[in-house]
């Protein structure tokens, strides 16, 4: 078997390129305008040309006036540079009906029966990898289809009338973020007029920051602007705050940036330091004991809250986006003479982007609009607080919940939390039959996309299937895109059709959830690279059976109710279960 | 009450409740004259029809059919109150004919055999979760070969830094025959710590006539033994688990053949109802 095989040409980055439409006299005319043409092209190495990344990592893309360029919600990979025309941001959160979410196409009863009918015993079969047709220009490619459905708003005069907007015009820039910091898109933009955008994906977008220093200051400023002002908006806490006391919290905020964006190689070497070490080199935000001079809001990434325990520092909670930290203590102290100090330190797990606000801010422009009774309870849960330190261990939101100290230390120091969709295992209640495993195969093209095997603590076990992380590093870095979150669900799936095996996803996974896998053609021969003769592979992993009714296999598999697919990020549904 | 507890409190009020049904409706169709048997028969021939198609439904997993979980549940709930109807279907007495005795053996040995499937499926995880690490029963050969090659590695050191055929003699003679091969079958019946807790008094009583570094390789033999009895102990309950299942499907099959047949031989020469 090993001697049959059947060779082809090694897929590349660029193969399939981002759209195409783009020609030379495209990317001739964008080393015309802001920002290419005060790009350095010397500052390219000759594998990455700028010409290369504009050809086949940009597209241009045109909207009529009330299309819908990116809708709030959704993950996108690309950012927009505008070259002709006005588009307008919402600032409001328009109705799914207005933005015409449609319905995702689900698997059939029909495409089920036909799966379940298939008999071939080999794993992985490709029919085909799709070429585009080359046409060598500076070791670029032509573009693969870029012809996409357009949903547009169709009143837009009403919604500008009712929504507040913002207007962008030529040489702006927008839906970095997203595309930047793998989190879905936080504002819907439509074009207000005829707009031509030129579409970066975030690979190319990345290449153009780590070689162009003004466009890496700008996106950067623009992304701290944004986000202060989007994460204000997004806060409970100041759902009844007016927009001008809001404005004014956003020019006094300081944004900062805690711990390594590049935090997964670490994280194994980390692992095997002595906890007391490990906690020791995670970047403090704030330190218990200290003053709470301001209010801690978490954009994005996870922090830890501990307590000075004996000779050590033992994990409290774990705090993700949109969470808040020193409101208690900041409610306290306005309303009493004795000042509450922080309680807990706050420290980076891997990376967090903190909004840091200014006490006597909060208190002028935020407290006079919280319920009274909300200030009360918060008041009562400060003093309770305050009175228990000195007594006894009081027990916080999540150690309480999960009735565990050492399952919390477990899900944090490994960065479990990061999961939405983590497989957790009860070993009290698996009885190993590997029913999961079978499912999971039967459904994907006979090779299971997980390992019933992985990290376990006491009675729980976390296996080697994808999480569908909150932060999914191993997108940093997919050369072509072909690893992508679902816009409307989420989840992260790779495409087999435009991974090349370079294996960067399933080296930046820090779970070891990707898995490459050598690939046969439809008589189950193997596919080898013409010129090294080697297996041509590409990444697998677990999608969740979103092609399939019913959702996931494994789960639906289980006779015995020990497998879930959960969110772990929400300690809430997570304690339900362990504790169930 | 947890919701795990709630569900088994549920479906047994649901399956007593079922049974005491079953129960008033036979003793009914008795008193009233009704062919009870026949009734019972076909009641009974159509919950082992519907018992077996748990095993189907694992088989399309493609399809959304339900939960396992979920079918396990009905399945349990069927299974106790079949028995219930078996009883009531022969008199709670084992039939004479050659065919009905087959097919009530076929029955109660399947019956049994889910029974026992139930209480080793809900023992023997906690067993194993208890052990160190979890084990994949398919790789447990390998595992056992590579635990018999880091035995030889620390016996390759030994030799290198000592002339003393005490080590080397202990090992051919105690350890490589126990790391070798798998137990009997008197331990996978009943696994337990014996072996360990004698090797472990072997090591002991060796340490006298070891060096110091000799003494830290014992270490790591006795090491190698405490995982290679977590492999063994690993797999005498993982092999329960899978021959349960093994003999409880493999009876199912014969008891639908036979049990099918019965039930169309005795509808055949009913005669008058």
């Amino acid at each position: 078997m090993a001697l049959a095989a059947h060779f082809i040409d090694r897929p590349q980055r660029w193969d399939v390129p981002f759209g195409e439409q783009m020609t030379d006299e495209d990317v001739e005319r964008l080393f015309e305008i802001e920002p290419f043409c005060q790009m350095d092209q010397g500052r390219f190495p000759s594998a990455i040309p700028l010409h290369g990344i504009l050809r086949n990592d940009t597209r241009i893309v045109r909207f009529a006036p009330g299309d819908i360029i990116v809708r709030e919600g959704d993950y996108g990979s690309s950012a927009f540079l505008i070259l002709s025309g006005q588009v307008r941001v919402a600032l409001e959160s328009l109705s799914a009906r207005l933005l015409g979410r449609p319905n995702k196409p689900r698997g059939t009863w029909w495409r089920a029966i036909t799966q379940l009918l298939r008999t071939s015993q080999a794993i992985e079969q490709r029919k085909q990898i799709a070429r585009t047709e080359q046409q060598p220009v500076g070791g670029v490619a032509r573009r693969a289809d870029a012809n996409q459905p357009r949903v547009f708003l169709q009143d837009v005069p009403r919604v500008l009338a009712a929504t507040e907007t913002a207007c962008l015009g030529p040489g702006e820039i927008f839906g970095e973020v997203a595309a930047l910091t793998r989190s879905p898109r936080g504002s819907t933009v439509f074009a207000e007029s005829e707009v031509e955008l030129l579409e970066i994906r975030w690979q190319g977008l990345r290449d153009l920051m780590r070689r162009d220093d003004a466009l890496k200051s700008h996106i950067h400023e623009l992304y701290r602007q944004n986000s202060l002002q989007d994460h204000l908006r997004e806060t409970p806490l100041f759902a009844h705050v007016p927009a001008e006391n809001l404005a004014h919290l956003t020019d006094a905020a300081r944004f900062e940036t805690y711990g390594n964006f590049e935090w997964t190689p670490t994280l194994q070497q980390s692992l095997a330091e002595h906890p007391s070490q490990r906690i020791a080199a995670e970047p403090v935000i704030a330190e218990e004991g200290t003053a709470a001079d301001s209010l801690l809001l978490i954009r994005s990434g996870f922090a830890r809250l501990s307590r000075r325990h004996g000779d050590g520092h033992q994990t409290i909670a774990y705090l993700g986006k949109g969470q808040t930290y020193g409101w208690q203590e900041l409610v306290h102290n306005f309303a009493s003479d004795r000042p509450m100090p922080l309680d807990c330190s706050l420290r980076a797990l891997g990376y967090v982007d903190i909004i840091r606000l200014p006490a006597d801010l909060v208190r002028l422009l935020v407290l006079p609009f919280v319920a009274d009774q909300e200030l009360e309870q918060t008041l009562q849960q400060a003093k309770a607080r305050l009175a228990a330190r000195d007594e006894t261990e009081e027990k916080h939101t999540s150690e309480a919940a999960l009735k565990s100290v050492s399952l919390l230390e477990f899900l944090v120091e490994r960065r479990f939390i990061n999961g939405t969709q983590a497989m957790l295992i009860d070993l009290d209640r698996c009885t190993r039959c590997d029913d999961c495993v079978r499912a999971c195969a039967a459904t994907h093209d006979n090779n299971p996309r997980f390992i019933r095997h992985g990290p376990k603590h006491g009675r729980f076990m976390l296996a080697n299937a994808c999480m569908h992380c909150v932060d999914p590093v191993c997108m940093i870095g997919c050369p072509t895109g072909a690893i992508a979150r679902d816009e409307q669900t989420g989840v992260v799936s790779i495409n087999d059709q435009t991974c090349i095996g370079c294996t960067t996803c399933a080296n930046a996974c820090p779970y070891h959830n990707i898995r490459m896998v050598e690939l046969r053609d439809e008589r189950g021969l193997l596919l080898l690279d013409r010129q090294t003769e080697l297996p041509v592979m590409q990444a697998t992993k677990c999608d969740l059976c979103t092609d399939n009714l019913g959702g996931p296999a494994c789960q639906r598999a289980c006779p015995h109710d020990a497998l879930i697919r959960i969110d772990v990020s929400n300690v809430d549904t997570l304690s339900q279960w362990v504790n169930r | 009450m947890h919701p795990l507890q709630r569900r088994f409190y549920r479906n047994l009020i649901l399956t007593t409740v079922l049974a005491a049904v079953i129960v008033a409706v036979h003793r009914w169709a008795e008193a009233s004259l009704f062919r009870a048997d026949v009734y019972s028969g076909i009641a009974l021939l159509g919950g082992v029809w519907f018992l077996a198609l748990i095993h189907l439904r694992k088989k399309l997993s493609t399809l959304p059919l339900g939960n396992v979980s979920t079918w396990m549940q009905v399945h349990l709930c069927v299974g106790w109150l079949s028995i219930l109807g078996f009883g009531l279907h022969v008199g709670w007495k084992l039939p004479n004919g050659w065919l009905e005795g087959t097919v009530a053996i076929l029955f109660l040995l399947t019956a049994g055999s889910g029974v026992l499937g139930l209480y080793l499926t809900r023992t023997i995880p906690k067993q194993l979760a208890r052990v160190g690490e979890e084990i994949i029963y398919e790789r447990i050969p390998f595992f056992r070969r590579s635990l018999l090659e880091d035995a030889r590695r620390v016996l390759l050191e030994a030799a290198a830094i000592t002339d003393s055929p005490v080590l080397a003699n202990f090992y051919a003679a105690k350890l490589q025959p126990f790391l070798a091969q798998p137990r009997p079958w008197t331990y996978r019946v009943n696994p337990s710590n014996r072996r360990r807790r004698f090797l472990l008094a072997e090591f002991e009583s060796l340490s006298r006539y070891l060096s110091e570094q000799e003494q830290k390789l014992c270490e790591r033999l006795f090491a190698i033994v405490r995982k290679k009895d977590d492999l063994d102990y690993h797999e005498a309950l993982q092999s329960k688990l899978r021959l349960w299942l093994f003999v409880h499907i493999g009876l199912t099959y014969p008891l639908l053949l036979l049990g099918t047949l019965h039930g169309i031989l005795a509808l055949a020469f009913l005669g008058g109802m």
